[in-house]
C-alpha cells in the first residue's frame, strides 16, 4: 500500500511537469506579445527592448523554460498584465472563494448522487419522484439552470440572493463560512450559506447524476453478487450486509466518477461564477482571456490542472484502499 | 425435538423471469433426517437451486416469489416466518456452501473476518479453519480470498457453513467449479463435517455420481417435482423412473464404448403448458403412454407390497410414474441399441497413423509461454503457463488434452489459435488453419447479431453472393441439427446446447484443418453434452478435420481423442493411446487424476 502511494505520487509529479511544459509552450507560441500587453501599445521601442531583456525573452527557449520552472518552484507565476499584481497574489485572493463554492457543490453532488443511487437500488417508495426531476434538470446546460434558478428563487420568490458571496471576501483565510465559524458569527454563516446555495446547487446537478448513475449500476451488480447471498445466509441484518459487504465493493466506479466530476466542476465553475458574480478564479480567468493576460491564464490553468491531477491521485489511492486486489 | 433437520411439505414456488411468471417448484414433499446426507440431483432448470434458496428464505425479491406450502427448519416455517425469525434460523440452524467459492466470498474482506461474522469469535474461527483442514490457520486468517487456491476457498466456505453448529448444511453444487482432485477432497470434507459435527447435509448436484459418492439417500428432481427418491443404492442400481434411467445411461464413464454414438435423452418437444398437464417428462420419455400426457403421477412407493402407512418414510423408495416398476426395469436392461458412428470405423483411421505418416496438421516444438503479471512493485511476477511443450498431431487425428485448472491446457490451445503469444518455440499449422470453440457459448457469440449474421461474417472471405451465402448458412445449420429458421434468432433466444451448436457451425462453416475445442461441453447438462460430443465426432469425420479437445473430464477425454495427452504445470507428463492412458496410466499424476473421478461403479 505504502509503495503504491509513493509510486502514484511520483507519477503525479511527472504529470505536473508535463502540464507545466504544455502551459509554457502555449505561452511561447501565443500570438500576443506579452511585452506590448504589459507596457501598452504606445510604448517606445527602447522601453520594449529593455522590458524584453528584463523578462528574459531574448534567452533561448530552453533557458526560458528552466527559468519558468525555477520561478514556479519559488511560487513566482509572473505578474498579471491586467491587475499589475503578482499572479500568485491574485490567486490567493480569488482561489478560496472558488474552493468554497466547488467543495460545497461537490458535497451536494455526492449527497444527491448517493440518494439517487440508493433510492433506485433499494427501490425506495417515491424515489422516482426525486430521480425524475433530477434527471430533467441535469439535461439543461448549467447557464440555463443558473438563469432559471435566479428567475425563480431571486426574482419571483425572493428567497435567495443571486449575486456575490454576501460577506466581505477579505476575511483572514478567504473561506467566509470557515472564518465565520472560527470567529463565531452565526449571522454571517447564514448569509454566506444563502449566497452559496443557488450557485452551489446549479453546479452540482449534472455531476450528481453522473455519480448517481454509475453508483446505482455498481450497487445493483453488487447486490446480486454471490458473496452478498453468502452474507445473507449468515443471518446478518440487511443493514449489516449493506454496510459490510455492499458499500466497499460497489464504491470503486463511484469514486472514479466523483474524481472525474470534481475536475469538471473546476472547469464548469467559470460560467457559474460569472453569472453569480462570484469573486473566484473563474471570474478572474474570464476577465483575463479577452485581454490575453497570459501569466494570469497560465496561473489559473496550472492551479486547475494541479487540482485535477491531485484529485485523481487521491481517487486511485482510495480505490486501492477499498479493494486489496488492485494493489497486487 | 423432531427426528428431522428440515421438513418440506407441499412446496410450490413461482418466480418471474424475464417478465414471465413460471412455476419453478410444483409440489415438493421432502424430509431431511438428522445426520443424513441427502443428494438432490437434477438438470439445470429442475428447480434444485430454487429449493435451496427457499429453504434458506432467500428467494430473490426481484423475481417476486409466490410461495405455497411449508418448510420447517427447527421450529420455524421458512415460508411464513418473520424476517427476524428467518435470520435467526440462518444464523443458528443452517450453513451454506455455494458453487463458486471465488465469487461467494467477499473479495475485499479478509477471510478470517468473513468467518468471524458467523462465529463472532476469532479464536473459534481459527479453530474451525483447522477443523475443515486448513493448514496454518492463524496465518491464513488474515489473507484475502484471491490469495487462496480454489480448494482452500471452498474450505473457507465450509468453515463459515459449520459456524454456529448448524443442524443442516445446504451445499449447492459445491464441487462443480473445482478440479476433480479438489472435488474429491470437498466431498470427503462434507462427509467428515457430518461425522464430526453431526449435522445433516443436503448436497445439490447435477451429477448423479457425485451424489452417489457420499449421499445416504438421493432425490431426483425433474421440472420442479421429485421424480424419484430413495436410498442411494436403490436409485443407482434399481432405478424405477425412466428419467433416472435416462440420466444414468447418458452419463459418461471410463468404460463408455468409444465407437458408438452416446445415448442422449430425447429433446424436449412439449410446450411448458403441455408439460404442466401430465408428467413433465412425458414428451422425452421412451415409455410414455397416453395417460402420462394428461394426468400427473403422484409420488408413490416403488415396491408394490408397501403401503404408505407402514413404511418408514425416511428410507422409503418413492417414484412418480404411471408405468409399472417392471416396465421401467425391463427397459433398463434392454441392450443399448446405440448406433455405431458409421464412419468412425473408417478403416485403419487411428491404428495406422504411425504406419502411414501423413503430414502433421499441428507441429509444436519446445513451446513456452510466460505471462508477466502487472504491478506488484519491483518484483514482477511471472507465470510460466507453458514450459517446453512438444506435440505433433497427425492430419485427421483427434487428441484430447486433459489437466486441471492452471495446467496450461487452455493456454496451449489459445497459442495454437493465435490468441495468446508464444514466448519461445514454434507452432506450425497445416492448410486451412484453426478454428476454436469455447467453453461458454453464451458469451462467445455476439449478443446483438443474429445467428445468420454471425455465420455470414465467417463467410466474408469466400466472397459469395447473398443467395449463395444464405444457402451455405442453411446447410451449416442443417449439419449441426438446427432448423434453418434459427438463422433469424439471436443467441439469447437459444438454449445452452443450441448456442454451443451455433458456435460449432461458426467454426466449421468454412471447414478448418484443425478444430480446437476448449471444454465445449463442461457447462452443459449431461444429456446435452452427450449430443454435442456426438456432433463434434460426426463433424470431424464428415469435414475431415483434425481435432484438439481440451477437457478436465477424463471420461470425455478418452471418448473424444484417439490419443490422450495429460498436462500439469505447463508440461505434458503422459501421452498415448486413449484407452491405454486411461486404463494403464504410467505417470503418478495421471493416476491421481483417475483416482479422483467419481464413479458410480465404486459403489458396488
Amino acid at each position: 500500500m505504502f509503495r503504491f502511494i509513493v509510486r502514484r505520487a511520483g507519477s503525479a509529479v511527472v504529470l505536473m511537469l508535463v502540464l507545466s511544459a504544455i502551459i509554457f509552450v502555449l505561452q511561447a507560441v501565443s500570438p500576443g506579445d506579452p511585452v506590448k500587453a504589459y507596457l501598452g501599445a504606445n510604448a517606445s521601442p527602447e522601453a520594449i527592448a529593455a522590458k524584453r531583456e528584463e523578462l528574459g525573452l531574448n534567452a533561448p527557449i530552453y533557458a526560458q523554460y528552466l527559468r519558468f520552472i525555477a520561478n514556479l518552484l519559488q511560487g513566482d507565476l509572473g505578474q498579471s498584465f491586467r491587475t499589475h499584481r503578482p499572479v500568485l497574489t491574485d490567486l490567493q485572493s480569488f482561489l478560496p472563494a472558488t474552493l468554497e463554492l466547488v467543495i460545497f457543490s461537490f458535497l451536494v453532488a455526492v449527497l444527491l448522487g448517493v440518494l439517487f443511487a440508493v433510492s433506485g437500488s433499494l427501490r425506495w417508495k417515491g424515489g422516482a419522484l426525486f430521480r425524475g426531476p433530477l434527471l430533467v434538470l441535469a439535461a439543461a446546460p448549467p447557464f440555463l439552470l443558473a438563469l432559471g434558478g435566479i428567475v425563480l428563487f431571486y426574482a419571483q420568490l425572493g428567497w435567495l440572493p443571486a449575486n456575490g458571496r454576501g460577506v466581505d471576501s477579505s476575511s483572514p483565510t478567504g473561506f467566509v463560512i470557515l472564518d465565520s465559524i472560527l470567529t463565531g458569527q452565526p449571522a454571517s454563516i447564514g448569509l454566506a450559506f444563502q449566497h452559496l446555495l443557488l450557485p452551489g446547487v446549479v453546479l452540482a446537478i449534472a455531476p450528481a447524476i453522473a455519480i448517481g448513475r454509475i453508483l446505482r449500476s455498481s450497487l445493483d451488480a453488487t447486490m446480486n453478487a454471490d458473496y452478498v447471498r453468502t452474507a445473507e445466509s449468515k443471518g446478518l441484518t440487511p443493514f449489516t450486509v449493506l454496510r459490510r459487504h455492499v458499500v466497499r465493493n460497489s464504491i470503486g466506479p463511484g469514486l472514479s466518477m466523483a474524481g472525474l466530476q470534481l475536475g469538471f466542476m473546476f472547469a464548469g465553475v467559470v460560467v457559474v461564477e460569472q453569472i453569480f458574480s462570484w469573486p473566484g478564479i473563474g471570474n478572474y480567468l474570464a476577465g483575463s482571456i479577452p485581454v490575453s493576460d497570459f501569466p494570469a491564464i497560465a496561473g489559473v490553468t496550472l492551479v486547475l490542472g494541479t487540482v485535477y491531477i491531485v484529485t485523481n491521485a487521491i481517487v486511485d489511492i482510495l480505490q486501492v484502499a477499498a479493494d486489496p486486489r488492485l494493489a497486487a | 425435538m423432531s427426528d428431522s433437520a428440515a421438513r418440506v411439505e407441499g412446496l410450490r414456488v413461482s418466480l418471474v423471469r424475464d417478465g414471465v411468471r413460471s412455476d419453478v417448484l410444483r409440489g415438493i414433499d421432502l424430509t431431511v433426517g438428522r445426520g443424513e446426507i441427502l443428494g438432490m440431483v437434477g438438470e439445470s432448470g429442475s428447480g434444485k437451486s430454487v429449493l435451496a434458496l427457499a429453504m434458506m428464505g432467500l428467494l430473490p425479491v426481484a423475481a417476486d416469489p409466490q410461495v405455497d406450502g411449508t418448510i420447517r427448519v427447527g421450529d420455524v416455517d421458512m415460508v411464513h416466518g418473520s424476517p427476524e425469525q428467518l435470520r435467526a434460523v440462518r444464523r443458528n440452524e443452517l450453513g451454506v456452501i455455494f458453487q463458486d467459492p471465488m465469487t461467494s466470498l467477499n473479495p475485499t474482506m479478509r477471510v478470517g473476518a468473513q468467518i468471524t461474522e458467523a462465529t463472532h469469535d476469532s479464536a473459534e474461527s481459527i479453530r474451525l479453519m483447522s477443523a475443515v483442514g486448513i493448514a496454518d490457520a492463524p496465518l491464513r486468517f488474515t489473507v484475502y480470498p484471491h490469495e487462496l487456491s480454489g480448494g482452500l476457498r471452498q474450505r473457507i466456505m465450509a468453515a463459515i457453513a459449520v459456524a454456529g453448529r448448524p443442524s443442516l448444511i445446504i451445499a449447492d453444487e459445491p464441487t462443480t467449479a473445482l478440479d476433480v482432485t479438489v472435488q474429491a477432497q470437498v466431498l470427503d470434507l462434507l462427509r467428515e463435517l457430518r461425522d464430526e459435527f453431526g449435522c445433516s447435509v443436503m448436497l445439490i448436484t447435477h451429477d448423479l455420481a457425485v451424489a452417489a459418492q457420499i449421499a445416504d439417500r438421493v432425490a431426483v428432481m425433474y421440472a420442479g417435482r421429485i421424480a424419484e427418491i430413495g436410498a442411494t443404492e436403490e436409485i443407482i442400481h434399481r432405478p424405477t423412473h425412466p428419467y433416472t434411467v435416462g440420466l444414468l445411461r447418458s452419463r459418461l464413464s471410463l468404460d463408455t464404448p468409444r465407437d458408438r454414438r452416446l445415448l442422449t435423452l430425447r429433446p424436449e418437444t412439449a410446450s411448458a403448458a403441455e408439460r404442466m398437464k401430465g408428467c413433465a417428462y412425458h414428451s422425452r420419455c421412451p415409455l410414455a403412454v397416453e395417460r402420462c400426457a394428461t394426468e400427473q403421477p403422484p409420488l408413490a412407493p416403488a415396491s408394490q407390497g408397501d403401503t404408505a402407512g407402514t413404511a418408514d418414510t425416511a428410507t422409503e423408495h418413492l417414484r412418480a410414474c404411471w408405468r409399472t416398476v417392471a416396465d421401467v426395469q425391463g427397459y433398463t436392461h434392454e441392450t443399448s441399441d446405440a448406433t455405431p458412428i458409421a464412419s468412425l470405423a473408417r478403416p485403419g483411421a487411428s491404428a495406422d497413423t504411425t504406419a502411414t505418416p501423413a503430414a502433421p496438421a499441428v507441429r509444436i516444438t519446445d513451446l513456452t509461454t510466460v505471462f508477466a503479471l502487472k504491478g506488484g512493485g519491483r518484483r514482477k511476477r511471472q507465470v510460466h503457463a507453458l514450459r517446453g511443450v512438444d506435440l505433433t498431431v497427425a492430419a485427421g487425428e483427434a487428441v484430447s488434452i486433459v489437466g486441471e485448472s492452471g495446467s496450461g491446457k487452455s493456454t496451449l490451445l489459445r497459442v495454437i489459435a493465435g490468441l495468446a503469444p508464444a514466448t519461445t518455440g514454434r507452432v506450425e499449422l497445416a492448410g486451412r488453419g484453426a478454428q476454436m470453440v469455447f467453453q461458454d457459448a453464451g458469451s462467445s457469440l455476439t449478443p446483438w447479431l443474429t445467428v445468420g449474421d454471425i455465420l455470414r461474417e465467417r463467410l466474408r472471405p469466400a466472397k459469395l453472393d447473398r443467395a449463395a451465402a444464405s444457402r451455405r448458412i442453411g446447410d451449416a445449420l442443417e449439419a449441426i441439427g438446427l432448423p434453418e429458421t434459427v438463422a433469424a434468432l439471436r443467441p439469447a433466444q437459444l438454449s445452452g446446447g443450441q448456442r454451443q451448436r451455433v458456435a460449432l457451425a461458426r467454426a466449421t462453416i468454412i471447414p478448418p484443418s484443425v478444430l480446437l475445442c476448449d471444454e465445449p461441453t463442461s457447462a452443459l447438462d449431461a444429456s446435452l453434452a452427450a449430443s454435442v460430443l456426438n456432433l463434434i465426432r460426426e463433424l470431424r469425420r464428415s469435414l475431415d478435420m483434425t481435432v484438439l479437445f481440451v477437457t478436465h473430464d477424463l471420461a470425455v477425454a478418452r471418448l473424444m481423442g484417439d490419443r490422450v495427452v495429460v498436462m500439469t504445470e505447463g508440461t505434458i507428463v503422459e501421452s498415448g493411446d486413449a484407452d491405454d492412458v486411461i486404463h494403464h496410466p504410467e505417470h503418478p499424476y495421471t493416476r491421481s487424476l483417475l483416482a479422483s473421478v467419481p464413479d458410480i461403479g465404486v459403489l458396488s
